[in-house]
């Protein structure tokens, strides 16, 4: 399973981070919540200085790109529990 | 101890909170009925309500560090905090009605009320921080089990575009990922 972290962060913000907390998976950038609008979790306002930024969610998505598992915190402090995703995850055909 | 006591006296003993006596003994005392009033003047007021509720105020606001340890049953610890806070408000009440409602004397009000006041800031604060946690929005046609994600292109740090089917791609050790978990996050850090 390959995690892949999606934010409005610029890949400068995002490489800093990922340096910092010694992150070996993919960050990716999405300034213009292009893709967070299209996955529909634009929350709008909801950053700092009233930014549009994403809700928090989680996808598991095969290699036919089904969505396996899903996760949409009621509560942005709540994080998902990485057993939960890999008990997802396990269950997926071998690729 | 029985004895009888004089009214002058009686009076002279009452005039003074700091009695050398508790109020259990007085009542053993065989000196008639005491006035409701004289009963209200040896009692000692007591705030501990009020110490309850600052304390349930801040546990209720500590809670929040509990998400930092990420322990089991994380979800229920939003709902902790909120039912610490609104337990604390009942005995912040309760610690002001003892100070402050008649025939009560006058100790202490400042610090009940300094209590209070802090109290009450620590639970404005946890039922707002419940409150705006869980302000999101509702997401309804966001992608569910079963159903296909739609595609994307986004830059990586470096900057390099990757789709959802580069993702996919064999890595370094020739295996193709069988799953790709998407992690939308709020950014901002």
């Amino acid at each position: 399973m390959r995690p892949v972290a999606i934010s409005v962060d610029a890949p400068e913000i995002s490489r800093d981070l990922s340096n910092k907390a010694g992150y070996s998976f993919t960050i990716l950038s999405d300034p213009n919540a292009e893709v967070i609008r299209r996955y529909d979790l634009l929350h709008v306002r909801g950053g700092p200085d009233g930014h549009d930024i994403a809700r928090p969610a989680e996808f598991l998505v095969d290699s036919s790109k089904v969505v396996r598992w899903v996760n949409f915190t009621e509560d942005i402090r709540v994080r998902a529990k990485a057993d939960e995703m890999l008990a997802a995850a396990k269950g997926l055909p071998e690729s | 101890m029985r004895r009888e006591w004089k009214q002058d006296e009686k009076s002279e003993l009452f005039h003074n909170v700091d009695l050398p006596f508790t109020r259990h003994e007085v009542v053993r005392f065989d000196s008639g009925t005491l006035r409701a009033d004289m009963q209200d003047v040896i009692e000692r007021p007591s705030i501990s309500a009020v110490w309850w509720g600052f304390a349930l105020a801040l546990s209720a606001m500590l809670c929040n560090m509990a998400f930092f340890i990420q322990p089991p049953a994380q979800q229920s610890i939003p709902w902790l905090s909120l039912s610490l806070a609104l337990v604390a408000l009942v005995f912040v009440g309760k610690g002001l009605w003892q100070v402050f409602a008649p025939p009560r004397i006058r100790r202490g009000r400042i610090l009940g009320s300094i209590l209070s006041i802090f109290s009450l800031l620590l639970v404005a604060v946890a039922v707002f921080t419940f409150f705006s946690a869980r302000a999101l929005p509702r997401s309804a046609s966001a992608p569910q089990v079963g159903q296909k994600a739609p595609d994307f292109t986004l830059a990586d740090t470096t900057g390099r575009p990757v789709s959802l089917d580069q993702l996919f791609a064999p890595a370094a050790d020739g295996n193709s990922p069988k799953a790709v978990l998407l992690i939308f996050y709020r950014g901002y850090w």
